[in-house]
């Protein structure tokens, strides 16, 4: 993941070394406080639980929508069968512009899993 | 979903998944029908026993098939 990241940089960097020597101190600290950027915007948990809870609220299939918390769990307190939160995932997915492997959107089970998830993976937005 | 999923149960789990993501992959208005057309196919089955690994694993194979069929981006549309 981090290196499709930093390869650019490092290719961007190569360059400047080569074409434009003096200003490379100048050039090199930006570049790298880019990539530390990128962390910080999207961790904020509430965040990403309210929009969760929007894509949920949206969701045709929900027989409970009125009060979704983090706790909120799928199966148990949403009424979705296997298939219904595969595509309740989805829309998630769809939401956030990033896609759960396989792996982990099996062990998805509630609210709290997966805004944790979509926390922990900064490649969202 | 408290209990453990077979491995098979799974591999249905993540044709749905990729179903799901072929039909997000088509214009915004026809969505709906794509979304019905996946649940009506998964839901012919739904009794199938959950030993039935013949049947279970020969229509794994067709739906795969349908999602190759069906990803091809000239294809906007479903009834």
């Amino acid at each position: 993941m981090f290196k499709s990241v930093f390869r650019p940089c490092a290719a961007v960097a190569k360059n400047a070394r080569m074409t434009l020597p003096v200003r490379n101190s100048i050039l090199m600290p930006q570049m790298m406080v880019s990539p530390i950027r990128f962390y910080s915007a999207t961790t904020d948990r509430n965040e990403i639980t309210q929009r969760v809870v929007d894509v949920i609220k949206a969701f045709d299939r929900t027989n409970a929508s009125a009060d979704i918390s983090s706790k909120t769990l799928f199966h148990k307190d949403l009424g979705l069968d296997s298939l219904d939160t595969v595509e309740l995932l989805v829309a998630i997915e769809e939401d956030f512009d990033i896609q759960f492997p396989d792996k982990v959107a099996d062990e998805l089970k509630g609210v709290e899993d997966t805004v944790e998830w979509i926390a922990n993976h900064p490649e969202s937005e | 979903m408290a209990k453990r999923l077979s491995g098979l149960q799974k591999e249905v789990l993540h044709l749905y998944r990729a179903s799901v993501r072929v039909a997000h992959t088509k214009p915004k208005q026809n969505q709906p029908h794509f979304i019905n057309y996946i649940r009506e196919e998964f839901g012919k089955h739904k009794d199938l026993p959950k030993r039935d690994f013949t049947t279970i694993e020969h229509l794994l194979r067709v739906g795969n098939k349908r999602i190759n069929l069906y990803s091809s981006p000239e294809l906007k549309d479903i009834n």
